[in-house]
């Protein structure tokens, strides 16, 4: 559509097609005639046969759509900003976090609390470290400025919990050391998810 | 600085810089002129401070007419002078030198304390260096730990600052530089002495080299809160500035370009009264002890403000008010001002370092008053000024400094003040009355009894005829000695009629606010209330009272130092209690705040009638103190009777001297992590064989009531008959020991 057609707010002189629709009944016979008429079409089965089909092929062939959560889950896009994962370095396990301070200080809701120490291998240590999940709005700031790719937004977007406090630690972040083999290297805000192959589809050419 | 310390005759001089025409005094360097005039010349190892170190060479400005570049930093100005300090080769130079500096720097900026506030890193930025053309093969350069501070040769510029505040400021003389070309370090060449005062060099470090250990990888410093206070512990009133989070205090800082602080309040910051309720029952009784008792007791670290609430409560109730060492100080001083007519010693720091003769006596100076030893040493350093230092014991710690040493027997300081007078004042014209009294001395008795010989005093007149601009340093010992006040007035001789540049160091604390403001009594009647002090009903800021009281880092209020400035102090940390001025509203007096009170300090005494939020706290650009004002003159009325001296009984037997060590001055510098060490007795060998005790021996004696249960240590670095004896461990009952510091004192051993 030209610039000059778009502004043309005449509505009259523009090729409006108007629907013929069905007056719509106002006694009360026309209205049962209409419902009669609708619900003895041959449609109705035309709709109760792709149902059939459906369940045909989920229970017998094995294309069932349902995901069966919680008990299955589907991966969760790199770009999901969920709750923050602490990462460890994979040569020594040691965690990945020097302390540096940018993400506390960039967080614009002020979640981040840490304090750091000088420990007996003369770096700097992490000794506490929180993120008060009641403040934070996932915005991705810290893990965007983290200079040593440290905290990430992990795949853990079920935040229901009896407290807050269940998240909110560095040991809860912290890759398990023995999980270490399974810790997902992050991938980068720009990278796609995960089944996208799986989800590439024909775009359909007419509707 | 330079100028302002040699005695040139100041010469007016005009000079143009960037266009701008400024006028100067002649002596004045470059650099000082610019920076008076607002010009702006980049550096990375001057230190106003000290005299210029010349090692980075980023002050170079170009001179019209001179060939090649001058370092502005030490390069007097001359009339008529036109100087650039702007251009595009110099520039370069610049740019060239922060490369340099940069070659091989670890690029831990992330981890490193100083980033945000590191001088090599704006410097960076601001001469754009985004390359670097050298390089070279780094040595192996191990992390340091000396104590207090870390050093990380790693990052060190080699700037030097540190080792010039060693030397010509603190004076511990621990740091020195290593030649080595690219290797050089700088070195502890005192790392056993552990000093504290290593914190003053770190405090100018421009990099992360040298740093606190206690604060190293805790906080950035952009994370912490600053707020601006005053010393509460030295009595020098010097600025502090407290850097809070978390409702902590992380670590002190200063306007380490201008200033210098004392170790106890660099380190000593975490004395606050910690989780502190209302307890309206236990205010309750505190107030029915007030209207019970008859007398207030109260310790130095006690602001302006509540002395004058003190004094009010005295005016309304007819409490007796008992600050012993304050009141010693009181009447020393007055004994002193009716002498000179002036209310005040016409002292000042900033007159000590300009000396070339400096006499101190009666206090050790390196433990009691380290801001005023710093000036001292400066005077040393800069003045090569003689140092003679009168004492019944030798300091090792200032040996360096110390050109005579004169050693005189404790108890005798009434003989040894007349003999100085007598000696100082052998030329000078003065009313008859007095020549009279110094001509009856008795010099060979005087001599005899004090142990002082007439030969060293002739050595010491001698000595001093050679220079100009003399300084004399008292201290405590003489405050509580029982006839402190005929050596005030001996000694007020000096200020008065040979031009001396008199130091009455106030004991720590606020003993000098306490003593202008409160009418102070000798004895104490009927059931008393302490603050700070073991009464019958005690309130305490140490936690450990009847009722809480904020500590000096947890309220507002003013000091008194012994600058003669009266000095903001700020709340750094929160309370939750009660403080003074609620008591003083529930027995009478109205004021919401008790900075209500800093505008009624008495005028009679030299304040000024000042809102305390609008008391000035900076340093100028060219580093002139504008904190809270300086106390007016006054003027006494004079009387000028001199007693004789009276004879002294000799102190025989085990002596001890009451001296804390040089970072610890009261029981609230004790609470501090940082400081923590353990008080002992500390004696020389001949003191251990003359009161027969061996090192590590447990031992109790009694001062002033006064119960010590000490282990006994033997310190070779000290001679003599006379032990240390540390009062700062005692709680609240420190404040009670305020006799005379010399004691003779009955040792009894406990277990070994």
């Amino acid at each position: 559509m030209s610039l000059e057609q778009f502004k043309n707010r005449n509505v009259g002189t523009q090729n409006y097609k108007t629907l013929d629709l069905d007056h719509t009944p106002v006694t009360g016979m026309g209205q049962f005639k209409q419902v009669v008429s609708r619900t003895f079409k041959p449609e109705l089965f035309v709709g109760l046969w792709v149902t059939f089909r459906e369940m045909i092929n989920a229970l017998f062939r094995g294309k069932m759509h349902t995901t069966q959560y919680p008990f299955e889950k589907l991966p969760i896009s790199p770009r999901y900003r969920a709750i923050h994962d602490m990462l460890r370095l994979l040569e020594s396990g040691h965690y990945r976090c020097i302390g540096c301070g940018l993400c506390e200080k960039i967080c614009i809701s002020n979640c981040i609390t840490m304090d750091t120490q000088y420990d007996e291998n003369q770096r700097k240590e992490v000794s506490e470290y929180t993120i008060n999940f009641g403040r934070c709005i996932f915005c991705g700031y810290c893990a965007e400025v983290c200079p040593e790719l440290a905290i990430v937004h992990g795949p853990r977007y079920e935040t229901a919990s009896e407290q807050r406090a269940s998240f909110s630690l560095f040991e809860d972040m912290l890759t398990p050391i023995d999980q270490l083999n399974l810790q997902q290297e992050y991938q980068g805000f720009g990278a796609i998810s995960p089944n996208a192959d799986e989800n590439i589809k024909k775009t359909p050419l007419a509707y | 600085m330079m100028s302002t310390i040699r005695n040139v005759e100041p010469k007016a001089i005009n000079l143009t810089i960037d266009g701008k025409a400024c006028s100067a005094v002649f002596g004045q360097t470059i650099l000082e002129i610019a920076r008076e005039n607002d010009i702006y010349i980049p550096t990375m190892c001057y230190l106003t401070k000290t005299l210029p170190i010349a090692s980075c060479r980023m002050c170079v400005v170009d001179v019209e007419g001179v060939d090649g570049l001058i370092l502005s930093c030490q390069e007097k100005a001359t009339d008529g002078a036109v100087i650039n300090t702007q251009n595009d080769e110099l520039y370069k130079e610049r740019q060239n030198i922060m490369k340099l500096y940069n070659v091989n720097h670890p690029l831990e900026c992330g981890v490193c304390d100083k980033s945000g506030e590191c001088d090599l890193q704006n410097k960076t930025m601001e001469f754009g260096v985004s390359g670097q053309n050298f390089t070279t093969k780094e040595p192996a350069r191990p992390v340091q730990n000396w104590g207090v501070v870390s050093y990380d040769p790693a990052l060190c510029i080699m700037c030097e600052k540190c080792v010039r505040v060693s030397t010509e400021i603190t004076g511990d003389e621990a740091l020195k530089v290593k030649f080595g070309g690219y290797s050089s370090t700088i070195i502890n060449v005192k790392e056993d002495a552990n000093y504290k005062t290593l914190g003053e060099a770190a405090a100018v470090c421009p990099v992360g080299a040298l740093v606190d250990t206690s604060f190293k990888y805790t906080a950035n410093a952009w994370e912490l809160t600053q707020i601006p206070s005053s010393c509460p512990h030295c009595g020098a009133g010097h600025d502090v500035n407290y850097e809070v989070r978390h409702g902590k205090v992380y670590r002190v800082t200063n306007q380490a370009e201008f200033s210098t602080m004392c170790s106890a309040s660099r380190y000593g910051f975490d004395f606050d009264n910690k989780n502190v309720k209302k307890d309206v029952s236990s205010f309750n009784s505190a107030i029915e002890a007030f209207e019970n008792a008859r007398t207030i007791l109260f310790s130095n670290e006690t602001s302006n403000e509540e002395a004058l609430i003190f004094q009010k409560l005295k005016k309304e109730r007819g409490y007796k008010l008992i600050s012993s060492e304050a009141r010693a100080y009181q009447k020393f001083m007055n004994a002193y001002g009716s002498v000179t007519g002036k209310l005040l010693a016409n002292g000042t720091l900033d007159k000590l370092t300009k000396s070339r003769a400096v006499i101190v006596m009666g206090t050790r100076i390196n433990d009691d008053a380290p801001i005023v030893k710093y000036h001292l040493n400066m005077a040393s350093k800069w003045q090569r000024a003689r140092v003679v230092y009168m004492h019944p014991i030798a300091d090792d710690e200032i040996s360096n400094i110390v050109t005579q040493f004169i050693k005189y027997e404790a108890g005798s300081e009434e003989g040894v003040a007349a003999l100085l007078a007598d000696t100082l004042l052998k030329d000078t014209d003065l009313p008859e009355a007095i020549r009279a009294v110094l001509n009856d001395l008795d010099i060979g008795n005087l001599s005899a009894e004090s142990n002082v010989g007439e030969e060293e005093l002739e050595t010491l007149r001698k000595s001093l005829l050679k220079k100009v601009g003399y300084s004399l340093v008292v201290g405590s010992d003489l405050y509580a000695h029982p006839r402190a006040q005929n050596i005030a007035k001996l000694l007020a001789l000096l200020e008065k009629y040979a031009g001396f540049n008199v130091i009455c160091i106030p004991p720590a604390g606020n003993a000098m606010g306490i003593s202008l403001i409160c009418e102070l009594d000798d004895e104490a009647e009927g059931s008393t209330v302490g603050y700070n002090v073991k009464g019958d009903f005690t309130l305490s800021a140490l936690g450990d009272g009847d009722l809480d009281m904020p500590a000096l880092n947890q309220q507002e209020g003013t000091l008194t130092a012994l600058t003669k400035r009266v000095v903001p102090m700020n709340v750094v940390l929160e309370y939750g209690g009660y403080v003074l001025n609620d008591i003083a509203n529930a027995l009478g007096l109205s004021a919401e705040y008790t900075i209500e009170y800093t505008k009624e300090l008495p005028s009679k005494k030299g304040f000024e009638a000042v809102e305390f939020d609008s008391l000035p706290d900076y340093f100028d650009a060219v580093g002139a103190e504008h904190r809270g004002y300086l106390l007016n003159e006054v003027e006494v009325a004079v009387d000028e009777t001199l007693e004789e001296p009276v004879e002294m009984d000799g102190y025989d037997g085990t002596v001890v001297y009451n001296c804390n060590p040089q970072e610890h001055f009261s029981a609230f510098t004790a609470k501090s992590k940082n400081l923590e060490q353990n008080a002992y007795l500390r004696g020389s060998q001949q003191f251990a064989t003359a009161a027969k005790l061996a090192d590590g021996d447990k031992i109790s004696y009694i001062i002033d009531g006064v119960k010590f249960e000490r282990v006994f240590k033997i310190d070779t670095s000290l001679k003599g008959t006379i032990a240390l004896n540390p009062t700062f461990d005692m709680g609240l009952s420190s404040a009670l020991i305020s006799s005379y510091r010399f004691n003779q004192v009955e040792i009894e051993k406990v277990g070994s």
